[in-house]
């Protein structure tokens, strides 16, 4: 079977998880106070490239554009997906870049991978940016075509094609799965309800072996592991970084007090006789179908 | 004086004939802020409406009874699917034709080279192809926006402007929700006037939340000019094929039940008790449960089989999921972020139960509760199972 080659873009983010988040009294994040850890979507992405690892013994790359200590995320991606290429693209001039500009750095990157990429696998979005822009911007500075929301794929290696089925969500009418073919080379970014799933024995066989493989690859991650900069990585300047960025953040402010379309009365939890009141107004809410 | 960037180009979104809402709530945006920029600088932009598909000739009449002044329209087999790359070719196409651009406003025939806004849908669609659209453009997008604003901008910036005080006219102000729900970022498209990184960044663009922005009534005295485009189809892309299509029920079903029943990160003293808690409290009322969309991103260890019933994001009320007009709303251990409350506001009766009085949902609800879900949800349950007896046809 030709050799298939697949990368992962993820992203290194807050850690919202119970334990590890810390908020301010406001109610927004502390970022200074919480851990960072590979994105979830990111996650997912990874476990959707080591289906086609077990599946199809894909060769699979994985990179990310973001500070010296994304190499955790790297890692943790590896893991999860038995990769035996991990790039760090890190430099001042990436900074305050927008999606556009992000983009451009993840394509001249992924160009340089060792292989021609045949499938790019990415989340959804990032749990603390949430535009899903960067994926399809940079599946279209590479020229690959776009995939989004990818519930489940299949590849014919030999005829260089896959199968995927995506879900979409639109306001106002149900959800449909559709299933699309399109010719490799694809970018692949991952519904969250995305699941692999591995019917044969000889499948599972592979599963456990590449599973074993990756923890131990993940345990010398530095043998697999490459920083980037600016120069070596050979990006434009001017497309990169702020100067590449059409868009900035211009302010954040507090999301003003909405005008109370409604007043709420304020009743203590432990009072027995405020609650039989509310329980009362609950029912005249429901009076149409309510019998007593 | 002669601008190269005119008017606001709305891409439209419609399945089965139909047009979806949030193509005529763009509209109505798109409406809105035309003509108060129009009546501010005494210009003459239109709002533009695009729309590809196959057969769909016939809706280009409601999108200018609807508010807008021109529909770009492209009818063709090849365009009656959306697949990225053929509608992504097309719809830049269209944005950068002076021909189409010069017919919209004669007027400005002679300078205009491109849209100075555009408007998608923030749904599976749109973001996707909002985003490579504006790859191929080379010009600036913000997501999940629910605030526009047209402003002169003053501002001195270390890169856009060289550290210069620059104004920028007619920028339009892009808001959106923070993941928090109680943040709002501003987003601007800009041009780099630094003379070191010198360039110009049109359309201004963004996609926009479905439901938070009104349609205009119909007006069936609205005049607009429909204007066809032939798109230039690359025979390669026509390789994606679509093999089929399914209509998927959801399985959660916020339509029927008259009460819902929710629940966000205020579970986390103990969330297996109180999700359990939650679960009984719909049942009683004969419920749905639905969660905030943080809660999705299973913030908490529970069981696999609460896990995997609740902790999805089928069963998020809010802007990343469903809207719900239910007869009863309880929000427990909710705060009230941005996000959610767009998903339940239209809710008849709503109740909060949470132990901050400071938490935003306060304002959204008729009673506030105040205490922890855990002591407040069993006084609930017993007065409801004395008070209340729920028949279902």
């Amino acid at each position: 079977m030709p050799e298939l080659h697949v990368a992962v873009l993820i992203k290194l983010e807050p850690d919202f998880s119970e334990g590890n988040v810390s908020y301010n009294p406001d109610g927004t994040l502390n970022r200074a106070e919480t851990k960072n850890t590979l994105g979830p979507h990111s996650a997912i992405a990874a476990h959707a490239a080591f289906f086609a690892r077990v599946m199809y013994d894909a060769k699979v790359s994985i990179a990310t554009m973001g500070p010296p200590i994304a190499d955790v995320a790297l890692q943790q991606a590896q893991q999860i997906s038995d990769a035996e290429e991990l790039h760090l693209y890190s430099d001042r001039l990436f900074a305050g870049a927008d999606t556009l500009g992000t983009a451009e750095v993840l394509k001249t990157g992924v160009e340089k991978m060792q292989g021609k990429m045949d499938i790019v696998f990415a989340g959804h979005r990032a749990s603390d940016g949430e535009t899903g822009q960067t994926g399809p911007q940079a599946a279209w500075k590479l020229g690959f075509t776009f995939l989004g929301n990818v519930t489940s794929y299949a590849v014919d290696v030999d005829a260089r094609t896959i199968r995927a089925k995506r879900l979409i969500s639109l306001q106002g009418v149900p959800d449909v799965i559709e299933e699309v073919e399109a010719p490799l080379p694809v970018f692949i970014s991952i519904d969250p309800t995305y699941k692999s799933s591995f019917d044969k024995v000889s499948q599972r066989l592979s599963f456990h072996k590449y599973k074993k493989e990756a923890a131990q690859r993940a345990e010398h991650f530095k043998d697999y592991f490459k920083i980037f900069n600016a120069k070596e990585l050979g990006v434009d300047e001017t497309l990169v970084g702020l100067p590449g960025s059409p868009t900035i953040v211009y302010k954040v402010e507090r999301v003003p007090k909405s005008t109370a379309t409604r007043h709420a009365e304020v009743v203590d939890g432990s009072d027995a006789e405020q609650i039989k009141k509310v329980v009362a107004k609950m029912k005249e809410a429901l009076s149409a179908m309510v019998i007593k | 004086m002669a601008e190269k960037y005119r008017h606001l180009y709305v891409v439209i979104e419609h399945q089965d004939g139909k047009l979806l809402p949030v193509s005529l709530e763009m509209i109505g945006e798109a409406r809105r802020l035309v003509d108060s920029l129009n009546s501010k600088y005494s210009s003459k932009e239109k709002v533009v409406a695009v729309l590809l598909g196959f057969g769909i000739k016939d809706i280009s009449q409601q999108l200018i009874e609807c508010g807008a002044d021109a529909v770009i329209y492209s009818d063709n087999p090849e365009l009656k699917e959306v697949r990225n790359t053929i509608h992504t070719k097309a719809i830049s196409q269209i944005a950068q034709d002076t021909k189409t651009l010069g017919d919209i406003e004669t007027e400005y025939a002679l300078d205009v080279k491109r849209p100075r806004y555009m408007f998608f849908a923030a749904d599976s669609i749109g973001r996707h192809l909002s985003s490579t659209v504006l790859a191929e453009l080379e010009s600036g997008l913000a997501s999940d926006i629910n605030k526009l604003v047209v402003e002169d901008i003053e501002m001195s910036h270390q890169q856009k402007t060289g550290g210069k005080k620059e104004t920028y006219a007619k920028t339009l102000e892009m808001y959106r929700p923070d993941f928090s729900g109680f943040l709002w970022t501003t987003i601007l498209c800009l041009d780099n006037r630094n003379p070191a990184f010198q360039r110009d960044y049109h359309p201004q663009s963004c996609s926009i939340i479905p439901g938070v922005f009104e349609p205009l009534k119909p007006d069936a005295s609205r005049k607009g000019k429909i204007i066809e485009f032939t798109p230039d189809i690359d025979a390669q892309d026509l390789r994606v094929r679509i093999l089929s299509r399914q209509t998927i029920e959801s399985q959660v079903d916020f339509e029927t039940p008259r009460t819902i029943v929710s629940f966000g990160r205020g579970i986390k003293e103990s969330p297996e008790q109180n999700i359990k808690l939650v679960e009984q409290l719909a049942k009683e009322l004969n419920g749905e449960v639905g969660i905030t969309l943080p809660i999705s991103k299973k913030p908490f260890q529970v069981s696999s089989s609460l896990d995997s019933k609740y902790m999805i994001p089928d069963r998020v009320i809010g802007t990343s999921g469903h809207k719900t007009s239910a007869m009863l709303y309880i929000a427990a251990g909710v705060s009230g972020a941005m996000q959610h409350v767009w998903g339940m506001k239209d809710s008849g009766f709503v109740v909060a139960i949470n132990p901050d009085e400071d938490a935003p949902i306060k304002d959204e609800c008729d009673v506030f509760i105040k205490g922890r879900m855990e002591d407040v949800i069993p006084l609930l349950i017993e007065e409801i199972k004395k008070q209340i007896h729920i028949v279902e046809a």
